[in-house]
């Protein structure tokens, strides 16, 4: 599967925008977690959702501020997993 | 869609009815009122395989049942055995201690903690609370500061199930405070280690066979082979436990509240006034309709939200509706036991009061029901 980061980058900022952050579109490098823009449930939420969208798993120890700290960072790390998994290899 | 047991899940609940029966019951009332902890029973239960259920079998050295089968057998277990507080105590180690060992432990941590604490030779507790974080637990206070080959850990945890005689605790404690929530780490507490103090036995209202307590850590050294998951992976780690927490620890309160029904409807068969059988009266029958409607319905939420995490789904709305319906089930039929006994009932010989003074508890941990509630609006979508 090849899925540019940049796709994966928009659909997460339109999730947290429509689901998490009552309309707030946060920038790629905005601190969610911290910030609290989005708290641990929402966080588990928004891993669901890019579960269920690109039919993979996210193990749960690799949800850490360093993956999922920001857009940019949560991008970057699925867009590693898909194409790590596709070529059979772990993503962290 | 399949409500039926297999032969196997059968026969595994006739065991564990005929085990509790026999090993479990006598003596409960007296453990209640001394608010004394059977650890003869608990290592009964480690040898009958109870702690082990949902185990590999390289730790518990029988095959792993499945998480419905192993909830089916812990609903058996709360039906034969009297003790309500016992049963706490297992389900509060068998899902908030040895499952995160399970899910997010290394080969080592499993090696050197599952098997004795399914064996029933070492007990585990899972310390989260402090006293000012309780539902906003993530405000906690207790730091680990890395050192060489480990991390010293200060701190006070409270209301801790077991924690007055456990030799393990999983302690949630801030490894990087700048991140929040997020610097959260998890570590295996050795209770025997130097700086760690097992607090005396808390009174409390039921569940008193089950002791808690505080949990100290004064400068408590602890290697970094016991941390749970890396630096940071507490939240995770939290929010696993809470979910699989919110979905199993009451399910042995399914057993007590068919317990409870049978005695019911047996005292309202057979106990007469005004020239019949109070049953026949429509304020009683009705009474026990409405703990059967409850008693049904709690069953089929927890099932079902075992049998979602079992095929791996998301199931935090469900596991909070579960904690929800099924404390609140338990304390409503625990006092329309009692309505219906009269004062019988209401005295300590007919072993009926203990269980509402038990269910009490339920509405308040793992995570109040005020906050499931909270967390079932948000998870349908109301914020
Ligand atoms: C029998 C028993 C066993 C326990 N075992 C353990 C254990 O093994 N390990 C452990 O770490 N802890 C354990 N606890 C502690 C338990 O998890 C806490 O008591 C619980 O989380 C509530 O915290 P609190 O007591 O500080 O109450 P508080 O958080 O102070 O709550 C007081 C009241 O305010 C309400 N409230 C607070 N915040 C909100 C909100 N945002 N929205 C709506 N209402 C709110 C609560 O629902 C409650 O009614 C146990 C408790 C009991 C009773």
């Amino acid at each position: 599967m090849r899925i540019e980061k940049q796709s994966i980058e928009q659909l997460i900022l339109d999730f947290i925008s429509s689901e998490l952050a009552d309309g707030t579109t946060p920038a790629p490098q905005d601190d969610l977690l911290t910030s609290g823009l989005v708290d641990s449930m929402g966080m588990m939420w928004l891993i669901q959702h890019l579960e269920d969208e690109f039919d993979t798993a996210v193990p749960p120890l690799d949800v850490t501020i360093e993956n999922f700290g920001t857009v940019g960072a949560i991008a970057a790390y699925m867009s590693r997993r898909l194409t790590n998994s596709a070529s059979g290899v772990s993503s962290q | 869609m399949e409500f039926g047991w297999s032969t196997d899940q059968k026969e595994l609940r006739a065991a564990v009815i005929e085990f509790a029966q026999n090993e479990l019951s006598a003596g409960s009332r007296d453990d209640d009122s001394t608010g004394s902890f059977p650890r003869d029973k608990w290592e009964k239960c480690g040898a009958f395989g109870i702690q082990g259920l949902h185990m590999p079998e390289q730790y518990s050295g029988s095959p792993a049942r499945d998480l419905v089968t192993s909830l089916y057998a812990m609903d058996a277990l709360g039906y034969a055995c009297a003790d309500n507080g016992l049963t706490f105590a297992l389900n509060a180690q068998m899902w908030t201690v040895q499952l995160p060992i399970l899910l997010f432990g290394s080969e080592y941590q499993k090696e050197r903690f599952l098997p004795a604490m399914c064996r029933g030779e070492f007990i585990g507790a899972h310390a989260v609370t402090e006293e000012h974080a309780g539902s906003d637990v993530y405000s906690m206070h207790t730091r680990a500061v890395r050192c060489d080959g480990g991390y010293r850990l200060t701190g006070r945890k409270c209301y801790v199930t077991c924690a007055p005689i456990a030799n393990l605790a999983l302690v949630f404690a801030i490894t990087d405070p700048e991140k929040g929530k997020w610097g959260l780490s998890v570590f295996i507490v050795e209770t025997n280690s130097d700086g760690c103090e097992r607090g005396p036995v808390v009174e409390k209202m039921g569940l008193r066979t089950a002791p808690f307590g505080d949990l100290i850590l004064t400068d408590c050294f602890v290697p970094e082979s016991n941390r749970l998951g890396p630096e940071g992976a507490g939240l995770t780690v939290s929010s696993n436990a809470l979910e699989y927490e919110r979905c199993c620890i009451l399910v042995s309160q399914l057993g007590a509240m068919e317990r409870q029904l049978e005695q019911s409807i047996e005292y309202a068969k057979t106990r007469e006034q005004f020239g019949r059988p109070i049953g026949k009266f429509q304020a009683v029958s009705h009474r026990l309709v409405d703990m059967k409607l409850r008693l049904e319905t709690s069953r089929l939420l927890l099932y079902q939200a075992a049998w979602r995490k079992q095929q791996g789904e998301n199931a935090s709305l469900d596991s909070a509706l579960v904690k929800l319906h099924l404390s609140e089930s338990f304390v409503a039929s625990g006092l329309d036991s009692i309505r219906t006994m009269g004062g019988l009932g209401y005295t300590s010989v007919a072993e009926i009061e203990r269980s509402l003074r038990d269910a009490i508890g339920g509405v308040l941990y793992a995570g109040t029901n005020d906050i499931q509630r909270n967390n079932a609006a948000r998870a349908m979508g109301i914020r």
